[in-house]
């Protein structure tokens, strides 16, 4: 069971992780453009 | 019935995003559909991965492992194509759009290529004893992994070049042909792999088949809305580079 949990964890961490990394790229990326105009 | 389903979600994925791609800043609310598709199909996903899909015979619990590793395979796959798809169609028109779709592509497919070689080897632990061998599926698999790998460094060494936009594109197109090595790896090793064969032709109990289909219809919209997300970010950061280059000119 461990190993099961461990699997979809690992799933979760991955997927949410990178979605979050994007979420943040993007509140950066429009700070930026308000900034220049 | 579901593999139907499984192909259906890939061309409707498919033309979604090719239409995305042509006009994000005003075409990207569609995602807030397909991301709650995505999210509405998960908690389906992991109620027949919990209780519909039987304990199997002989590996236990661990089995269950398989419904995530498995659904990955298409989205690895389909972000490839896509990075490939997104590099012919830039190498025609010379169009940036496109070259926003073969990166989304080529990023999000690593994602899910990373996610399969984490789980993986989660799985071979207690089934093999072993994190990692090297087995051909599972060599070819991490030599995939470093072909696009390789393709992202190169982007993000020389943002915003046409260049390294035309050099990459050509690469992404060529990047393909490893897939049919992975895919039919298990098949080219003749018996001498340690990973299983193909689901596809191992005919798997309707009910394991259904789960693994299942999840991999939840991964191809939960792809389709990472890739979304991440051309609207590469939208955003080329709008970001002409005002930048405006402004300093």
């Amino acid at each position: 069971m461990p190993w099961v949990v461990a699997a979809y964890a690992v799933t979760a961490v991955v997927l949410v992780g990178y979605a979050l990394q994007l979420r943040a790229a993007r509140s950066a990326a429009l700070r930026d453009q308000q900034r220049r105009s | 019935m579901v593999s139907a389903a499984v192909m259906l979600s890939v061309v409707l994925a498919l033309v979604w995003l090719l239409w995305l791609a042509r006009d994000v800043g005003s075409r990207i609310a569609s995602s807030r559909w397909i991301g709650a598709l995505a999210l509405a199909l998960i908690p389906v996903w992991l109620y027949l991965v919990a209780w519909y899909a039987p304990i199997e015979a002989v590996q236990g619990i661990i089995q269950k492992i398989f419904y995530v590793h498995i659904p990955a395979i298409i989205p690895t796959y389909f972000g490839f194509v896509l990075a490939a798809i997104g590099g012919a169609l830039y190498l025609r028109t010379r169009d940036d759009r496109w070259d926003q779709l073969a990166v989304a592509g080529a990023e999000v497919g690593v994602v899910f290529c990373t996610l399969m070689l984490l789980v993986g080897p989660i799985w071979a632990k207690p089934a093999w004893g072993h994190w990692w061998v090297w087995d051909l599926r599972l060599t070819t698999t991490l030599m995939l992994w470093f072909i696009y790998v390789a393709y992202l460094f190169l982007r993000s060494f020389a943002f915003g070049s046409d260049t390294a936009k035309t050099f990459t594109a050509v690469y992404g197109i060529a990047g393909i042909a490893a897939i049919p090595f992975v895919y039919f790896a298990v098949d080219l090793a003749q018996g001498s792999t340690l990973h299983p064969s193909n689901p596809a032709r191992e005919g798997l109990p309707p009910e394991m088949g259904r789960t693994v289909g299942v999840g991999m219809i939840t991964f191809i919209w939960i792809f389709a809305w990472l890739v979304a997300k991440r051309l609207e970010l590469a939208s955003l950061q080329a709008r970001a580079l002409v005002a930048s280059r405006v402004g300093g000119a």
